[in-house]
């Protein structure tokens, strides 16, 4: 302040601060009439700046110390003497000894009426508290300032607070009790929420201001956050309260209810519960209340609820019941992260139904099984409906994870646990079933043969898509890849694939799915295909360039294949025996020289193996009718068939050949021959031998005459081979032999794993050796550990490996 | 600080000896002794009326003391902001009437 030098400063004129000795009394006098009249609420005519002035003139006198306790004993006395008996008058005996007869009806209406007209006096004695305290404060706010700071006392309007909290709520409504206001105000409210959980309308925005009350007060001076009286005695009260109700609450529904229902009324009482603390209590409680209510309704309940015999999970997921599941899971994962009960009986049930998808398709199959030797005929038949069954078991697996992953999208909120839960329980009771492998196989198979004719690109998209998902869940992928080579095989080389792009397509899919080691055969067999159509070009170049050949030119297609990378066995049918190869007809024999000659020139050192019983041939054949007319067929046959039928060029017409004589000169394998004398001369439409007798089965001593009656409507006629030629499920002994092959063949991957991690390691511990080799070999299969044992066995026996030490037992690498 | 709707924009403040000042509500509430005074939810009489009387300020103390909250109002919340005037001979009687009007 900016004060120039040598001014007198005037000094405060008297009458600023008249102070008079016992001008105290006067203006207290003067003071505490106001007050009243500001607690009457008849301050309309108070000047305020007379009563601040009055307080100024006392504090300023030095008494403002006085002025404090004298204004508190003012309220202590007002409060105990008007509010009091006001709020007493409010409270009737039923609030106060009804406490426990909350269920008879009468009384509890009586007592909601009581306590309503209790909450309603008790509100407006706080809002008028509140009030009057405010404007009181105002007026004193000069003593605020001075006497508070200067004597470290909470300001008036604190302490004032603080006198109602103890002469209100705080002492006994009637002298010979010891329930207090606060203890009413307490077991009231509870009583209104118990009425509201029961279904009742109660006045929320009282209770609510009521709430206000407690939550305005505290229980100390300094009015800490956590000293809230709703904090330290309305909300433990509540919290207990709620407890019971929701325990009670609780085992009624489980007792009385269906799952549904439970669920259903457990989301009602969560949305209830946080409405109320938001309307009606205070939103401090909320995440207290859901705690209690995760707690005591859904916590101790959800697995019985789960379980429910006839209504739980299972009836749900049995009957579709997604908005139920979801409610289901939406309660499970408040309490649990895993969500035990809810993914144990999810994936049981998934189990289940898996089995008994399992049982479907293996059921039927073990019949016709022990008679197939018998009847060849009669085998065919199941042997078809057991096809159907494996592709209407991999429709019906596929069915039920569309199933499964719809209701994971909608109900479990695609929630990750419970994906990898339904993910297991698939891929356990898929790989439950010792033919997954090959029905997944046969499913394709069905697919890419006919499936997909008529179909969309994205339709067969989908559905390849979708066997590659089941195909993830099998652990033996090795054995899938066998049979899934066998039917590949059979569908190039018999041209019964509807679609080269689909076959690619799938290729690619799996190397995206288990990688390139898989594929690469796979791959290797499209590569020799499209070798061998280029190779067919070059030779029928070549032969038209020589132009050596005789007269009758022989239209060859040859599809040259690695023998390593087909399956071969599927080929060659005979086992152990040596066989000597096929006696073909001269025409075909010069043939197929020349085309030996033709290859061996272009890779020399290279050994061809004929496979006849794969090929086809088309010949064409002509029947001298008994009516002396002539008819003209061409015949699509194997080409065991053709040998057979050009045998028959060289008799004389009546003339006959026994089953032996044939057997002899073209030294077909039995089976094979068999199989094709049966469709040349007993399948119904394509007779083009007659035999003799006229049975089903083939005799080595039946006789074979050419049919020059043989009827078709058709000039081109094919005439399949009985069986063989189209995929469908192995039988026993076929699987066995499947199975001896494929233990074959891992034994091999894991004598390779073990020489491999060995010869990085050079000495190992059998149990990390072990570990080793799983953890390689288990995206192909999940190897047995005796068979690594053993396999660990035969390397050191063929001197491989050594043993190195025995305690643990560890190995070393014989390089 | 500012005005309720309703309530008049201007209020009156007047001295012991009887001279009226008449400033903007805004201005009179710096002072925080007359914003409580004024204040409408305290049903006071200076609250009905708008009308203020301090009993204990000459017209000379209330005149600066106006003065002062014109000028508190308008360099609120500014820095460099230029002193006030202040005639040495009414200091006393202006700290004392800044004590009594919390300003």
């Amino acid at each position: 302040m900016a004060m120039r030098a040598r001014q007198k400063i005037r000094a405060p004129r008297k009458g600023l601060a008249s102070s008079k000795g016992d001008d105290f009394e006067a203006n207290w006098q003067a003071l505490s009439g106001s007050l009243k009249r500001i607690h009457t609420k008849d301050a309309s005519d108070l000047s305020f700046e007379q009563l601040y002035r009055n307080a100024y003139n006392i504090i300023v006198t030095m008494r403002g110390h006085d002025l404090y306790e004298r204004v508190k004993q003012l309220e202590r006395e007002w409060l105990a003497t008007e509010v009091r008996s006001s709020v007493d008058a409010a409270i009737s005996p039923s609030l106060l000894f009804a406490q426990d007869a909350l269920d008879i009806q009468d009384q509890a209406n009586e007592r909601r009426a009581a306590g309503e007209r209790f909450l309603a006096v008790l509100r407006e004695t706080w809002e008028d508290h509140q009030l009057s305290m405010g404007m009181i404060t105002d007026v004193l706010m000069y003593m605020d300032r001075v006497v508070v700071a200067d004597h470290r006392k909470p300001s008036i309007y604190v302490a004032s607070m603080a006198l109602f909290r103890d002469i209100v709520l705080r002492s006994p409504v009637r002298p010979d009790t010891k329930t207090t206001v606060a203890d009413v105000l307490e077991s009231t409210v509870l009583f209104l929420v118990q009425l509201e959980r029961s279904g009742q309308i109660i006045e929320r925005p009282l209770i609510r201001h009521c709430i206000y009350m407690l939550e305005g007060l505290y229980e100390t001076i300094t009015e800490e956050e956590s000293s809230k009286l709703y904090l330290t005695s309305f909300e433990p009260a509540f919290l207990e309260a709620s407890k019971t109700f929701y325990q009670k609450e609780g085992q009624r529904l489980v007792e009385s209810a269906d799952a549904a229902t439970f669920c259903k009324v457990a989301m009602e009482r969560i949305t209830e519960e946080k409405e109320r603390c938001a309307s009606t209590l205070s939103t401090l409680s909320e995440p207290k209340i859901k705690e209690v209510l995760d707690n005591e309704l859904i916590k101790r309940n959800i697995a019985e609820v789960v379980n429910l015999e006839g209504t739980g999970v299972r009836n749900m997921l049995d009957q579709d019941r997604l908005d139920i599941l979801r409610s289901v899971y939406v309660l499970s994962s408040r309490v649990d992260n895993k969500k035990t009960p809810l993914t144990a009986v999810v994936q049981k049930c998934i189990v289940d139904m898996g089995q008994e998808i399992n049982t479907l398709a293996t059921a039927p199959a073990p019949a016709p099984e022990t008679t197939d030797k018998k009847a060849v005929k009669e085998k065919e038949k199941p042997m078809n409906q057991q096809t159907m069954s494996a592709i209407k078991w991999v429709d019906d697996i596929l069915a039920l994870k569309k199933k499964f992953d719809a209701i994971w999208v909608d109900s479990f909120m695609s929630d990750q646990v419970m994906q990898s839960a339904i993910t297991t329980s698939f891929s356990d009771f898929i790989n439950s079933n010792p033919r997954s492998s090959e029905h997944l196989s046969l499913f394709f198979d069905e697919n890419l043969k006919k499936g997909i004719k008529g179909k969309t690109d994205s339709e067969v998209d989908s559905l390849l898509d979708n066997g590659i998902t089941l195909l993830r869940y099998i652990k033996d992928k090795d054995l899938f890849e066998a049979y899934y080579k066998k039917h590949l095989s059979r569908r190039l080389l018999m041209k019964r694939s509807a679609s080269m792009d689909a076959e690619r397509q799938m290729i690619s899919k799996m190397k995206m799915e288990v990688g390139n080691q898989f594929t690469q055969r796979l791959e290797s067999m499209f590569k020799d295909m499209t070798i061998s159509e280029d190779l067919t070009s070059s030779y029928k170049d070549h032969i038209r360039k020589s132009a050596s050949h005789d007269g009758k030119p022989v239209d060859l297609e040859i599809n040259v294949l690695t023998s390593t990378m087909w399956p071969m066995e599927i080929m060659s049918n005979t086992r152990d025996e040596v066989q000597l190869s096929c006696v073909f007809p001269r025409e075909v024999e010069s043939v197929k020289q020349s085309f030996e000659q033709f290859y061996l020139s272009k890779h020399s050192g290279r050994k061809l193996s004929w496979q006849a019983s794969m090929g086809t041939a088309d010949i064409r054949a002509t029947f001298q009718r008994s009516n002396g007319k002539t008819a003209r067929h061409e015949l699509n046959v194997s080409t065991y068939a053709m040998v057979i039928l050009l045998l028959f060029n060289d008799v004389a017409p009546g003339e006959s050949l026994t089953f032996a004589e044939i057997q002899s000169r073209t030294r077909i394998p039995d089976h094979d021959l068999i199989r094709n004398l049966q469709s040349l001369a007993v399948a119904p439409k394509t007779r083009v031998l007659k035999k003799d007798p006229m049975s089903r089965e083939v005799k080595p001593t039946d006789r074979f005459f050419f049919n020059n009656d043989f009827q078709s409507p058709f000039t081109k006629v094919r005439i399949g081979v009985v069986s063989g030629s189209a995929n469908k499920v192995e039988n026993n002994d076929q699987r066995k032999e499947t199975e001896k092959k494929m233990n074959e063949e891992r034994g091999a991957s894991i004598e390779a794993a073990v020489v491999r991690i060995m010869k990085q390691r050079k000495t190992l511990v059998h149990s990390k050796l072990m570990s080793e080799v799983l953890g390689q070999l288990s995206s192909r299969f999940v190897p047995d550990v005796n068979m690594i044992k053993r396999r660990i066995e035969s390397l050191i026996d063929r001197e491989y490996l050594e043993r190195v030490g025995e305690d643990p037992p560890t190995y070393g690498y014989i390089a | 600080m500012d005005s309720t709707p309703g309530s008049s924009e201007y209020v009156t403040l007047v001295s012991g000896d009887g001279f009226e000042f008449i400033v903007p509500r805004s201005t009179a509430c710096v002072s925080g002794t007359i914003r409580r005074m004024l204040d409408p939810s305290s049903r006071f009489s200076e609250a009905v009326t708008g009308r203020c009387v301090l009993e204990n300020m000459s017209g000379l103390v209330l005149e600066k003391v106006c003065e002062y909250l014109c000028y508190n109002l308008k360099n609120k919340n500014q820095t460099n902001v230029p002193d006030m005037e202040i005639p040495p001979e009414l200091c006393l009687e202006l700290l004392m009437a800044a004590d009594y009007l919390d300003t």
